[in-house]
């Protein structure tokens, strides 16, 4: 056995929250104002281009709700899978995630875009019986407008899940910003922080509440993803029936939250001269767990396409010209190259995931991959729905439309929006409590070491039950 | 933590070696019941061979019965192997380092024994041989890419091929230190299976890469086994009940469910057979039951949504074929057995710590898991030929005759048999990744707590 | 795929429901041409009964106000057919004249074929077929014998459909619609199956199958197949059923 020597942590955890403290006050003062600013108005542009989106285009035009739909499954994945990034390594005791888990769990405040934008979609989410006859559904026999009900109730749960998972994961810091920092930071600090003093028991019932937490997060994401992604798209297509979509649904999702994080992370480090505290291990780590996702992108895809191109019924013919080679073929191929082939061959060099600026751009990549998968899934489903269709058995071949439709003014004004929105919202937080969590830097400080190991050094991370 | 103990090299050497260096008392009446099982098991699939598939109780429309479950359960058990040890080593969890060895074992011998099922029921298994394994030119008759029992057994091939090598390559310190303690013809068996290993850095280095190596190129493989063997049901359209897109990730991860179950299940015999205390303990059951948890939850999921997905449609064939399923007498007996069983059963015992750490809890709920995913297998197999299409003059039950259960039985014998076998000549503990493993953990004072820890690269 | 276009013929049939009287003449001539052993009542029970057509019977209504349809099942001989591209041998294989055929030869007996076909008109031999001593002198000398293990089928009586060919180019003659059917054809009593060429335009089997009330079985598992069927005609609702069995 090694001997670990003990070692005085106290200069460490001061400097880390003294460098930590200020980044919530200091950190480009000029500059931040004047982003604050453009997504403040671009949020504001997002908020009126969903007004605007409402009135003019009307809850019965089924067609033009398909980008609009894609947009809010979109930001299903990126802000809403991204504090899974958080969850997952927690559970898992690795070490790598503590630098990461706040920025990550962050992200869930973003999911207020997500909430405001689902509440309209559901209104033009047509009932499950139209003209006296019921469509194929999940809910079989349930009254006719469960899955408008069970969908609103589930975002709007999650986003208050997600706040409080923000909220229980922030205590120790908000406690440091009330003993750490002065005026409203202090304040909210104080109130929000709930006398959080840091003994045994409170911690123990901290570590509690964010296992619980975390992992009720997580169950109603997936929960809400498979939903979304069955009432949303697979039940619109008369005959799509496709066990493996809401998986599919939910791990793409959890790509594109993986590369959300990854732009993050860079971003603050970049911006906020987090240097010292995010170190090229994150950036590792990170990077394996997206060359993974970015193979579920493939292997969920394969599973069903497999089955589809094999079976050649009517049926399968029907979702394979729907999904893939039908008039969206182009964006299909888009998405093969950006969410998996693209990716996947850059991300497998090791220079590249030690290099946090070329790892962005592959996270870049994979969410532009995402849109598109998005795209390609989304808007056909709104496109070939029409009440009369829908009873039957499947669409036959030639009543798939043959053009596919273009994104109008609104649909690009509401998709940038509220992305803004989403960063508006997180770059609010980070004025009150810093990017990195304090209290976890501390706990990483305490539980690694550099040790002497015969003739090398080594690094040994301690691993508490 | 109090669990770990410190080791002096000799002892684990002495210890883990205990089975081979010696025979222990119980070895030859065990081997005995073993080998009558493997000989009865032996002489019925001569017999069947002899007077045909007639013996079974394979009938119109259930072409695939009790081979097939079987062939299916035991390339399921098959995915511990790279479970435990290329997924884990690649994450590198610590607490894998005692079962490595056993879960590779549990991989080639479990392939070894499905290979027989897709043989055994076929019904010209020498033409098998004939037509599909010796390519011969002259012929000009190839074997059909496009049938999905084609990618079986290159699938099935490349994975023990695979295996046996990672087996191989773990193997090799532990053989040259056998070759160090015997003597005479033993000595010079175990001296070429070590392939002059000598113990220096260079050659650890290697040994080291090319385990890394072998577990990054077998996941796509592990992946890939259990997808191939879930398309030969899922890509026909004909029968309902198993033309569902889900059916690969589905089994993939119903296999990892009884794959960590099976090697659960070899741990405590090697606990209370070797007595190896000091090396199989409770933190590692611990550690494998919440890997389990999970595992199980999302298996579980993946079975709703099959089921879910299977009445969407809301086809009469369909649900007449869930209402056999589900409802229908026996198979409603077997359908709350499996869920009992495949689940609630051991999910809900490992949820507490107390179960967790109890190695007689951890025996009897690893065994329930495996009778639960047999009984998945046999409930997808069966019931959706029973059920298939709208011709009802064709729908008829299926019951396994004495002939397949006794095979049945001969199967779990033999891969005891060729185990044990196996743990007589070569230690079943990895000696170096004990050793390494002690070197690797150690311990450190956070204020008053002491903290176990792990050292990385 | 060039070989089928330039083949002369392409083979089918058309069933009109409307005549059929649920009598299994076809089955019995099917029996008898084609070697299949005896499917005696314990066969039956087993559910390994061998009848490459079959007659199934479906009761409408409540009794006394029953009507029963009858609809004989036999290989569709699918352009599309789901057996083929799943037999790891090739042993169920497509000729170029539009049938599917089966190699006894090659047949290892995976019987993966029987479970991708939709309309489960294939049939495992379970044991060594046997016959009395004095039905040895009965069978078929065209026909082969299948041994235990192998799968078998319908083969819309090939041995005619070559007899028929044959004696057409030894004669130079071409081959005329009706020159050629299969046992349960010819059996039919009330002419309601009709065996042709289809790229005969003139051939009544091309005509049937344009009648409005053709249809296919399972057509949405878009396996195209060879063999169609006259929905009968219901004075009562006089609407068609175009389902098939339901």
């Amino acid at each position: 056995m090694i001997e670990v020597p003990v070692t005085n942590n106290t200069e460490k955890f001061n400097s880390a929250t003294n460098s930590l403290v200020p980044t919530t006050k200091e950190s480009l003062s000029g500059k931040f104002k004047l982003i604050f600013g453009i997504f403040g108005v671009l949020s504001v542009i997002g908020i009126i281009s969903l007004i605007l989106k409402i009135t003019t285009v009307g809850f019965e035009t089924k067609s033009g709700w398909g980008y609009y739909a894609a947009i809010v499954s979109l930001l299903l994945g990126v802000f809403g899978t991204a504090p899974m990034v958080a969850i997952a390594p927690t559970i898992a005791k690795a070490d790598w995630h503590r630098p990461v888990s706040r920025i990550a769990t962050m992200f869930t405040l973003a999911g207020i875009s997500t909430s405001i934008l689902a509440i309209p979609l559901i209104f033009a989410l047509p009932p499950l019986v139209v003209d006296g006859i019921r469509r194929r559904s999940i809910w079989f026999d349930a009254n006719i407008y469960t899955p408008h009900v069970f969908f609103g109730i589930a975002v709007i749960g999650l986003f208050f899940i997600g706040l409080a998972l923000l909220w229980v994961t922030s205590i120790p810091d908000l406690s440091i910003m009330r003993d750490h920092s002065s005026g409203w930071r202090q304040r909210l600090g104080k109130s929000l922080s709930r006398g959080f003093i840091g003994t045994e028991r409170q911690w123990i019932s901290l570590r509690a509440r964010i296992g619980m937490m975390g992992t009720f997060y997580f169950m109603f994401l997936i929960f809400v993803h498979i939903i979304y992604s069955i009432c949303f798209s697979l039940e619109l297509v008369a005959g799509w029936k496709d066990a493996i979509y809401p998986m599919y649904h939910a791990a793409t999702g959890i790509q594109s939250g993986v590369a959300t994080v990854i732009i993050g992370l860079f971003l603050f480090r970049k911006y906020w001269n987090l240097e010292d505290h995010i170190g090229i291990d994150q950036f590792w780590a990170l990077s394996k767990l997206m060359f993974a996702t970015t193979i579920f992108w493939f292997y969920f895809f394969i599973c069903a396409f497999m089955i589809f191109w094999y079976g050649k019924s009517a049926i399968n013919e029907m979702t394979i010209a729907i999904l893939v080679n039908g008039p969206y073929m182009p964006i299909f191929i888009g998405t093969l190259l950006l969410s998996f082939i693209v990716p996947w061959w850059i991300i497998i060099w090791n220079p590249v995931r030690y290099s946090p600026a070329m790892l962005s751009v592959v996270a870049a990549i994979v969410l532009i991959g995402s849109i598109l998968d998005r795209i390609r899934l989304y808007v056909i489903s709104w496109q070939v729905y029409s009440d009369e269709m829908i009873h039957k058995r499947y669409i036959p071949l030639d009543e798939i439309p043959e053009n596919m439709i273009a994104p109008n003014l609104l649909d690009i004004g509401i998709f940038i929006g509220f992305i803004s929105l989403g960063i508006f919202a997180i770059l609010l937080t980070t004025r009150l409590i810093p990017v990195v969590s304090i209290w976890e830097r501390h706990q990483s400080i305490l539980l690694t070491r550099h040790i002497k190991f015969h003739r090398t050094e080594v690094y040994a991370v301690g691993k508490p039950d | 933590m109090q669990q770990r103990r410190q080791l002096d090299e000799k002892q684990i050497n002495r210890e883990l070696l205990n089975g081979n260096l010696a025979t222990p008392k119980w070895y030859y009446p065990v081997m005995g019941v073993l080998g009558v099982g493997v000989l009865i098991g032996f002489a019925t699939i001569l017999y069947m061979f002899n007077r045909g598939l007639g013996v079974t109780g394979l009938a119109r429309p259930v072409y695939w019965g009790l081979f097939i479950t079987t062939f299916v359960f035991w390339v399921g058990i098959s995915h511990a192997g790279i479970m435990i040890s290329a997924i884990l080593r690649l994450t590198q969890a610590e607490w894998r380092r005692p079962v490595t060895r056993a879960a590779e074992l549990l991989t080639v011998f479990s392939l070894l024994t499905a290979l027989f099922f897709p043989l055994m029921h076929a019904g010209r298994p020498w033409r098998i041989a004939y037509w599909l394994i010796p390519y011969d030119w002259a012929r000009g008759i190839w074997p059909n890419v496009r049938s999905p029992l084609f990618w079986d057994p290159i699938a099935i091939g490349t994975y023990l091929t695979g295996s046996t090598l990672f087996l191989f390559v773990a193997l090799i310190p532990d053989l040259a230190i056998l070759r160090d303690r015997t003597t005479g013809i033993k000595k010079t068996i175990y001296s070429m299976l070590a392939l002059g290993w000598r113990g220096n850095p260079r050659q650890w280095q290697l040994q080291v890469v090319a385990g890394i190596l072998l577990s990054a190129l077998m996941l796509p493989i592990f992946v890939s086994v259990h997808s191939i063997v879930s398309w030969d049901f899922a890509v026909t359209p004909a029968v309902e009940g198993w033309h569902s897109t889900i059916f690969a990730p589905y089994f993939v991860i119903g296999a990892v469910h009884s794959g960590v179950s099976a090697v659960v299940t070899m741990m405590c015999l090697m606990r209370w057979l070797w007595k190896w205390n000091n090396y199989i303990r409770p933190e590692h059951f611990d550690a494998l039951a919440r890997l389990l948890i999970i595992v199980a939850t999302a298996w579980l999921a993946f079975t709703f949504l099959e089921l879910i997905f299977s009445l969407y449609g809301r086809d009469a064939p369909e649900i007449a074929l869930r209402e056999l399923q589900i409802f229908t007498w026996p198979w409603n007996l077997i359908f709350i057995t499996f869920l009992l069983t495949g689940y609630v059963i051991p999910v809900g015992c490992w949820l507490f710590k107390s179960c967790r750490n109890n190695i007689a809890i951890m025996f009897w709920t690893s065994i329930l898991v495996n009778v639960g995913m047999w009984l998945e297998r046999f409930l997808i197999i069966v019931p959706g030929l029973a059920r298939k299409q709208v011709f009802v003059y064709t729908w008829e039950g299926y019951w396994p005759s004495p002939v397949e259960w006794v095979i049945l039985v001969w199967s779990f014998a033999w891969v005891s048999f060729l185990m044990l076998l196996f743990a007589r000549f070569f230690p079943l503990v990895p000696l170096f990744e004990a050793k390494e493993s002690q070197v690797f953990t150690t311990e450190m004072k956070v204020g008053r707590a002491t903290v176990p820890m792990v050292i990385r690269e | 795929m060039v070989a089928e276009k330039q083949s002369k013929f392409k083979w089918g049939m058309a069933i009109d429901i409307d005549k059929c009287t649920g009598c299994q003449a076809c089955v019995l001539a099917c029996q008898a041409e084609n070697n299949i052993p005896i499917n005696t009542e314990d066969n039956f029970k087993d559910a390994r009964g061998i009848e490459w057509i079959r007659v199934e019977r479906y009761w409408e209504g409540e009794f006394p106000d029953v009507k029963a349809k009858f609809i004989p099942i036999l290989c569709m001989h699918c352009d599309n057919a789901p057996c083929e591209p799943v037999c790891p041998v090739y042993a169920s294989y497509h000729t170029v004249e539009g049938l599917n055929v089966q190699v006894y030869n090659r047949c290892v007996g995976t019987r993966y074929c029987a479970n991708g076909c939709p309309y489960l008109v294939r049939f495992f031999n379970y044991w060594e077929p046997e016959w009395p001593e004095s039905f040895q002198n009965q069978l078929n000398p065209d026909v082969t014998v299948r041994s235990r293990g192998i799968m078998e089928k319908c083969t819309m009586c090939i041995q005619r459909i070559r007899r028929g060919t044959r004696k057409a180019k030894r004669d130079n003659n071409e081959v005329m619609d009706g020159d050629i059917s299969p046992a349960c054809v010819q059996a039919c009593p009330t002419d309601a199956m009709v065996f042709g060429n289809q790229k005969d335009p003139n051939s009544k089997i091309n005509k049937m199958k344009n009648d409005k009330r053709s249809y296919t079985l399972l057509d949405h598992l878009k396996t195209n197949s060879n063999v169609w069927y006259l929905a009968k005609v219901d004075e009562d609702t006089d609407t068609h059923s175009k389902e098939g069995g339901h």
